[in-house]
């Protein structure tokens, strides 16, 4: 299939969205890019929001260089018109190097703009909540800009001496008590900091920090170049590492007049889909785990074993396939294997649907999951809960249906549904993903009745890609919308520019907080494992730019003999 | 007629039979509900090829646990109020053996043959779960205060439980002498009391033993070990001891309580086993089968339960006491 | 309560087919893995009569896994096991198809050092006759020959097979720097032509 702009997309923006704009370029795949004044942005956020009911993606900036600064907020507007995705664009200038903050708007853009705020260096006015995003709390102000390009210097003689307080809730009476959960907690198995304020067990307010998993994946990808970059894409997360190649592989596709063959739609679909299958049992296991039912765990985990042996058997690995490539993917299905996997799901299907039903309506894990963890559909609007948590809430958002990725999801060959629950609570949730793994067992099955039958090519080698190009690639990971933006180099090169990645847990971990005041403190690990938070998603980036600054670098050594002094004293 | 050297025999002997029935006992535990799970869990046989590196069985999983806390550093947080902290553990498990030497093995009546026995191996039973309570109250941890305060709630619940059960069964025999009741011939109606007796201790033993969904107090999940966070190597070691301990007298004083004659003469020993074995099997079932309660939903159930039974008992008890 | 007795019957179910394997055991000669399917991407294997030190698949390699020593007169080209991610990718650019991927995945070592970590294979490296530095493997060069015989019209081979020997044995740059003297056929792409 090939993958192309509607020619008439710019005109459409124009007449029906926004016409003021400064420029507007078509991309490819029903995607605008449209310039802006960066003052006009928070009006902007708020005639989207309101009048189109168009979801932010992310809100992020890219470093020009000499030129400043770029700031990018992207929204979907899939409800208005099929597959479009617009991105606005404002230039900042680097001297005074402020927009107006859009999560005044719109709460859900505040850890996007505490992180642009933190890493770049730019001051978003009148953000609601300034505290650092991955920074520790308490970490000066200066030195953060010092960090961050280079013409922000840190003098040591005129050193900010505002400090953020570490949580904006102090113990007012004596019988409160402040609860860290984490960063290394047998609850939560990734590093993060969740405070909950308790009155004997009940939470009277919640407060969460990120930043223990740096791994600044975003700048290996950028170093690495487009074909080297899917393989560090799939290990941000080693559960939906398929979900993060998809993505990877359709936002790099839209970065060029792409083809792909069927046939390999059809395997990434497969994939996709049995990942979201062995995801969601993990999920259940370890919610089963989390309210103490070991039991539960267990079986689910066994028929996850399963699952990954099926994967195994395709793709030859478990965890992080490594068969996804620009322009298809790397290795063939053969029809027997096809027809053997095949029978394998079938039986996986009846025993997943009998086992799960066993889970969910456990009396005791009904009494432990309804009613615990509520988030109404206005809340997760505002909040930007994606994935199964806003499906819960009734919401009707699955990426596939609205902004499909690059796999066959098109409603005429594949027959699938997008499940949503009404409870708004986090037994809603455990439904929604029961149902969805049995909606993915069915689409699995047609993926492998297509790849039994027939042969054909399952690559196309990609073109170059043109100077300057941007593309968004989106995708349904398990948890939720997975995005990707990427610019390709001004320069013929084969690196990009920037990317960015915004995952699910990044926008769903957000509103945890939210779902835990009043609470139970037994309920608090259900309702932070509601969201199947996934801490490597969340603290994925490093955009600290080397290019306009020197900075100095500490070599191994030195990191080496500063711990051993530190731990000394 | 006590015989004072049997009687000193016995009471040095009972103390390595109690510490290795304990540990068949949690083995088997936790073979079964491993099992339960899909799993294969701690081996009875090991693989021939196997054998060189890891030994010929696993039978002893539980007390190799303890032995390799044993040679583990003890840490003692300096929040802590020491003395408590440390002497504690050792206390609890004093407490354990004690109330082990109360409890009738088949052929060694020990001290169960004292006047009042029952109430004294109650109430070391009941010390012995207070200083595992008081121990994490002195560590200054907050996982290990919130892990104390749910193991009082549920210990009061489920203490009055196994007060109720057990002086049910005394009314009917009119006796508070264990060695008596564990001797004492079987009627319908007694049969019948300690069908009901019974199933009102075995959910009393479920909260002494942490059995899920009565395990709130050490709910990884929510407050990492509750009770114990704070504490390590030997302390910890000592704590799993008393949990040994605790698991064979609290499985002793159920068959020699509402399964007499199992334990009054070294004949029964195969049944006695048998119904030790049984017991453990109901409560691996009840474990593999259910999810942790919160704190307030154990204790409606235990009042829920309590209410019912225990009026049924005292019934039963009543009516065998005055009408029989 | 019907939901209960259905849990219990599966959790009884489950007595007599544990899921697990005792981990060492299971790959002891009397007990084999089931799970092996037949396309596992396990340890790379070099084929060090194949492999000719091109660096195709240093360049393609995204964890850095491989890497390139050149001593003296010894190319060695290494894949360290413990950096490897098995993403089949190297065998993908591997020109003359030396790189295969097992089914063995235990790469669990001791220490770093272990030789059992590391795929190497080492080369002859040909040395510059003018200025004694080494420049490419001597398979590589051979290979090339090779190649280009294959591939090249009828119509110049002589003359490229001719010119191939005079250059042969020089690094880049002495060629560069010697180019003269060489007296090779500058008008080769001319004659390809047709012309």
């Amino acid at each position: 299939m090939k993958f192309s702009a509607d020619p008439n997309i710019v005109d459409f923006v124009k007449k029906e969205i926004y016409a003021d704009g400064l420029e507007y370029t078509p991309l490819r795949e029903n995607r605008v890019a449209i310039k802006v004044k960066p003052e006009e942005l928070d009006k902007l956020a708020e005639l989207f929001m309101k009048k189109f009911e168009a979801r932010l993606i992310h809100a992020t900036a890219v470093d020009l260089e000499v030129q400043g600064f770029e700031v990018l907020n992207i929204y979907d507007f899939s409800k208005v018109k099929e597959r479009l995705v617009v991105i606005l664009k404002a230039k900042v200038d680097k001297d005074n190097p402020s927009f107006p903050s859009v999560a005044k708007v719109t709460w859900q853009a505040t850890w996007a703009e505490r992180e642009i705020k933190e890493l770049l260096g730019l001051n978003p006015v009148g953000i609601p909540d300034p505290r650092h995003q991955f920074l520790p709390h308490e970490w000066p102000n200066a030195v953060e800009s010092g960090l961050t390009g280079g013409q922000y210097k840190f003098e040591s003689g005129s050193q900010t001496k505002e400090m953020y307080l570490p949580l904006k809730m102090p113990i007012e009476e004596s019988y409160q008590s402040l609860i860290p959960i984490g960063p290394y907690h047998p609850g939560v198995i990734e590093g993060q900091i969740v405070y909950v304020k308790v009155e004997g067990e009940q939470v009277v307010a919640a407060d969460i920090k990120t930043g223990f998993h740096h791994r600044g994946i975003m700048k290996l990808i950028e170093r690495r170049g487009y074909n080297k970059g899917v393989f560090v894409a799939e290990r941000v997360c080693g559960i939906c590492s398929a979900a993060h190649g998809l993505t990877y592989v359709t936002c790099a596709e839209n970065l060029y007049d792409a083809e792909v063959p069927d046939r390999a739609m059809y395997i990434r679909t497969l994939l996709v889909e049995l990942n979201r299958m062995h995801s969601h049992l993990l999920w259940v296991g370890v919610v089963a785990d989390v309210i103490g039912w070991k039991t539960g765990f267990m079986l689910t985990w066994g028929l996850r074993e399963r699952v990954m042996d099926i994967i195994e058997a395709i793709t030859g690995n478990r965890v992080n396939y490594g068969i996804w490539r620009m322009g298809g993917v790397s290795r063939d299905v053969s029809q027997e294997l096809a027809a053997k996997a095949r029978r394998t799901v079938d039986a996986l299907k009846e025993e997943c649907g009998k086992l799960l039903t066993l889970v969910a309506e456990h009396p005791v894990v009904k009494s432990r999951l309804i009613g615990v963890g509520p988030l109404t559909k206005a809340q997760a609007f505002d909040g930007g809960a994606v994935g199964p948590v806003a499906r819960a809430s009734n919401w009707k958002i699955d990426v596939r249906a609205d902004n499909p990725p690059h796999a066959m999801y098109d409603p005429k060959v594949i027959s699938w549904e997008v499940i949503t629950d009404d409870n708004c609570d986090t037994y809603g949730r455990t439904l929604v993903r029961v149902k969805e793994l049995l909606v993915s067992c069915g689409i699995v099955s047609q993926c492998l009745d297509y790849l039994a039958k027939t042969t054909g090519e399952v690559r196309i080698k990609p073109k170059t890609v043109p100077a300057g190009a941007e593309a968004v690639g989106l995708n349904e990971a398990p948890r939720g919308e997975l995005a990707y933006y990427m610019r390709a180099s001004e320069k013929d090169s084969n690196l990009p520019h920037a990317i960015r990645i915004r995952t699910p847990s990044y926008r769903n971990n957000a509103i945890i907080p939210l779902m835990l005041v009043g609470s139970n403190l037994a309920d608090v690990p259900v309702v932070m494992g509601s969201t199947d938070q996934c801490l490597a998603c969340t603290d994925r980036v490093e955009i600290i730019d080397e290019k306009t600054g020197s900075r100095k670098s500490l070599t191994w050594d030195m990191l080496v003999n500063l711990s051993r002094r530190l731990s000394k004293q | 007629m006590i015989d004072p050297i049997f009687t000193i025999v016995s009471l040095v002997l009972i103390i390595p039979i109690a510490l290795f029935l304990g540990v068949i006992y949690q083995y088997f535990f936790r073979k079964l509900s491993a099992r339960f799970q899909w799993r294969v869990g701690p081996m009875l046989r090991m693989y021939g090829d196997l054998k060189p590196l890891l030994g010929t069985t696993r039978l002893l999983q539980p007390l190799y646990d303890i032995l390799k806390l044993f040679g583990k550093k003890t840490v003692v947080p300096e929040v802590s109020r020491k003395k408590l902290f440390v002497s504690s553990p050792y206390l609890s498990l004093l407490f354990a053996i004690l109330a082990v030497l109360f409890i009738p093995f088949p052929g060694m009546p020990l001290l169960s043959e004292a006047p009042y026995s029952l109430i004294i191996a109650s109430y070391l039973l009941i010390a012995s779960i207070l200083f595992t309570i008081l121990g994490p109250v002195a560590s200054g941890s907050p996982w290990a205060a919130i892990g104390a305060r749910r193991e009082v709630e549920l210990f009061l619940v489920s203490e009055l439980g196994f007060v109720l059960s057990v002086f049910s069964v005394a009314i009917a025999r009119q006796t508070l002498v264990i060695w008596e009741i564990s001797k004492g011939e079987q009627t319908l109606y007694l049969a019948l009391l300690s069908v009901t007796a019974g199933a009102l201790m075995l959910a009393a033993m479920m909260g002494k033993l942490h059995i899920k969904p009565f395990d709130m107090p050490e709910a990884e999940a929510e407050i990492v070990a509750g009770p114990y966070t704070e504490y390590s190597g030997k302390l910890l070691g000592t704590y799993y001891l008393t949990k040994v301990f605790m698991l064979y007298a609290l499985v002793g004083l159920f068959i020699s309580v509402f399964l007499p004659p199992l334990a009054s003469s070294i004949l029964w020993l195969p049944l006695y086993i048998v119904a030790a074995l049984l017991i453990l099997f109901l409560l691996t079932a009840v474990q593999v089968l259910n999810p942790r309660y919160r704190i307030k939903n154990a204790i409606n159930w235990y009042l829920k339960v309590l209410a019912i039974l225990a009026v049924v008992n005292f019934v039963i008890a009543v009516y065998i006491w005055l009408v029989l | 309560m019907s939901t209960e007795i259905k849990i219990l019957k599966q959790v009884l179910s489950n007595y007599s087919k544990p899921m697990t394997l005792n981990y060492p055991s299971a790959v002891s000669p009397d007990r084999k893995y089931s799970q092996i399917p037949a396309g596992l991407r396990g340890i790379p294997e070099r084929d060090n009569d194949k492999c000719i030190g091109c660096r195709a698949c240093y360049f393609v390699c995204s964890g850095r896994a491989t890497s390139i020593y050149d001593s003296d007169a010894k190319r060695k080209v290494e894949i360290f096991l413990f950096r490897c991610t098995f993403c089949a990718h190297c065998q993908e650019a591997c020109p003359e198809e030396a790189i295969k991927m097992t089914d063995k995945f235990e790469i669990a070592v001791a220490k770093r050092e272990d030789p059992s970590a590391r795929v190497v294979t080492e080369l002859d490296l040909l040395k510059c006759k003018i200025c004694g530095t080494p420049y490419a493997s001597k398979k590589f060069v051979d290979r090339a020959y090779e190649r280009l015989m294959e591939k090249i019209d009828q119509k110049v081979k002589e003359t490229v097979s001719s010119d191939f020997k005079k250059v042969d044995g020089y690094c880049p740059d002495c060629r560069r720097a010697n180019g003269v003297g060489f007296d090779t056929h500058t008008k080769k792409h001319v004659w390809l032509e047709g012309a």
